[in-house]
């Protein structure tokens, strides 16, 4: 049964993009979480952290771990950058939910711009993280890449649940972004708290750019796609929600791919903005959410 | 001795709107003072200005040192903490996880926390029933036993409350203001705001009265024996 073998092997490559998208998904939830603002700038985060792996490999010659590491840990310190620079002044002002998402727009859009110059338009790849052959299964074959995506998703979205339940940290950015007025009357430090959700979301961000890079490619355009696709999952799981978000980047993952194999390559967008009209329409509260 | 609190020519305006002309109250150590006044008075104004939640101008000392206008944090951890209007307790976390936040400041699972944990769990029973339902969840009564009890585990020197018998049924509100009664006792300052003053005035030695952002008179419980001298008062501003 080729067809049934194909449909399933299409759905594994769909659930692997999922995850990618769940965990730019639950970047935006981070963010807004604690602040209250949708942060466009997320997609930059992705793109960095596969160009900057990607520079430290070929051009310092690091070793791929540490290049990886390195890009995270630098995407994150841009992502403060961002949030010192261009959000911080907006948010003590109150700005406008509006005036934020231009903000980080145009922070978007600059990024994109300089990396542009730095590293040029040519389109570039990373090495998969390991070379071994891929898992069969009955006629059904796992890209190691694939199963590395997974692996490391879920153990960030565990990693992610346990920082949110039990450390005190985690908890005062809960707190933050239940109520920030009576976080600041506990004596939580609501900015630096805004400030680490932007290394969190950024850190994430770099992470799925760095996992997904194998897979395809990166260029100094791929943000904007991909943070419409994690703005997409987030608004699934009902935005705020790290677990819908994620389940909502599989499932967005899944429309994709079957979309590509049913209809054809053009109708990839189709299936994201469908997913998310019927959603928006039917499920405001998302998935995991209270139906209305 | 210095007072514990000493407010003076404390303002606040919103916008162009002076919400709260400059005021001058204190508060003796180990004092229970209520603040009286009709809705719009200004007196979720007067502490929040005290807090700095507000901006404001005039000068707040604790403890004879001066506070800053403009950042609640470092209030707070100088031991001046105060119960919102409206509770602020984080109904989606758990009644444990509040009491948690409010030692943000003092944090650690030694002595000194659980014993500030038992003492609220000594105050309040029934939080120590529902450690892990969801605050949320809690009736009224319970959720403003939870706002004081998680004030308490920042082990605050100076309390202030705005409005801790609001929404609750006569018996509660009663049950909880003589919790403070208690807590004051036992030697906690508390600075508390209220517009049920015959409930406010059987604990408070001295009440300040406030019509319409001023201050216009300061009483003691036998000079209001009845709602009319209140009104004379409110009026009279
Ligand atoms: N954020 C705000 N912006 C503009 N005006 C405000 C704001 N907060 C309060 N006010 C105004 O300031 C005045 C005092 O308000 P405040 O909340 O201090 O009164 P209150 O005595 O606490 O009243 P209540 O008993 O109803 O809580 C009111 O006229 C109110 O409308
Ligand atoms: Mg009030």
């Amino acid at each position: 049964m080729p067809e049934t073998t194909f449909l399933i092997q299409t759905l594994v490559s769909g659930v692997g993009t999922g995850f990618i998208y769940g965990l730019i998904g639950i970047g935006f939830c981070v963010i807004y979480n604690a602040s209250g603002i949708v942060n466009f700038a997320q997609g930059v985060f992705v793109m960095l952290g596969g160009m900057i792996t990607h520079a430290l490999l070929t051009r310092a010659g690091l070793p791929l771990p540490l290049a990886a590491l390195v890009a995270v840990v630098a995407v994150a310190l841009i992502g403060v950058v961002i949030e010192r620079a261009v959000v911080r002044p907006l948010w003590r002002r109150n700005a406008t939910m509006f005036v934020m998402i231009l903000a980080t727009l145009a922070a978007q859009i600059v990024i994109e711009r300089l990396t542009l110059l730095a590293a040029g338009d040519q389109p570039k790849t990373l090495p998969g993280f390991s070379d071994a052959a891929p898992l069969r299964i009955g006629g059904i074959a796992i890209g190691v890449q694939l199963l590395w995506i997974a692996g490391v998703s879920l153990l960030l979205v565990g990693a992610l649940a346990l920082f949110f339940a039990r450390t005190r940290t985690g908890r005062a950015m809960r707190a933050c972004a239940i109520n920030r007025e009576a976080a600041a009357l506990m004596g939580i430090p609501v900015a630096r708290m805004l400030g680490f959700s932007f290394a969190l979301s950024a850190g994430l961000g770099a992470v799925a750019g760095i996992l997904i890079t194998p897979t395809q490619y990166t260029a100094f355009n791929v943000g904007v796609p991909f943070a419409i696709s994690g703005f997409i999952a987030a608004i699934l799981g009902g935005f705020g929600s790290a677990l819908g978000a994620f389940a909502g980047g599989i499932m967005l993952g899944v429309a994709q791919a079957l979309a590509i194999v049913l209809f054809g390559a053009g109708f990839k967008n189709v299936a994201a903005l469908s997913i998310l009209l019927l959603f928006l329409l039917a499920r405001p509260a998302g998935l995991f959410g209270k139906a209305h | 001795m210095a007072p514990v609190l000493s407010v003076e020519g404390l303002s606040a305006r919103y916008g162009s709107v002076e919400a709260l002309h400059p005021a001058d109250l204190a508060l003796g150590h180990g004092e229970l003072v209520a603040v009286l006044g009709p809705n719009g008075a200004g007196k979720s104004t007067l502490l929040r200005a005290i807090m700095g939640l507000t901006p404001g101008s005039g000068r707040v000392r604790f403890e004879g040192t001066e506070l800053p206008r403009d950042d609640p944090r470092a209030v707070t951890m100088r031991g001046v903490v105060l119960v919102p209007e409206g509770r602020g307790i984080f109904g989606p976390m758990t009644v444990r996880e509040n009491l948690d936040l409010g030692a943000y400041l003092l944090p650690g699972r030694g002595g000194e926390f659980a014993a500030r944990l038992e003492q609220v769990f000594a105050l309040f029973p029934r939080l120590k029933d529902r450690q892990s339902q969801l605050a949320g969840s809690l009736s009224g009564g319970e959720q403003q036993m939870l706002a004081i009890g998680r004030a308490l585990m920042a082990a605050p020197r100076l309390l202030l409350l705005d409005e801790p018998s609001l929404g609750l049924a006569p018996r509660l509100a009663a049950e909880i203001l003589e919790t403070l009664g208690r807590l004051n006792r036992a030697g906690l300052a508390i600075l508390l705001v209220e517009q049920r003053a015959p409930l406010a005035l059987k604990l408070a030695r001295r009440a300040y009265l406030l019509a319409v952002g001023r201050i216009v008179a300061e009483v003691t419980p036998d000079q209001i024996a009845s709602p009319h001298d209140l009104a004379r008062y409110y009026f009279a501003a």
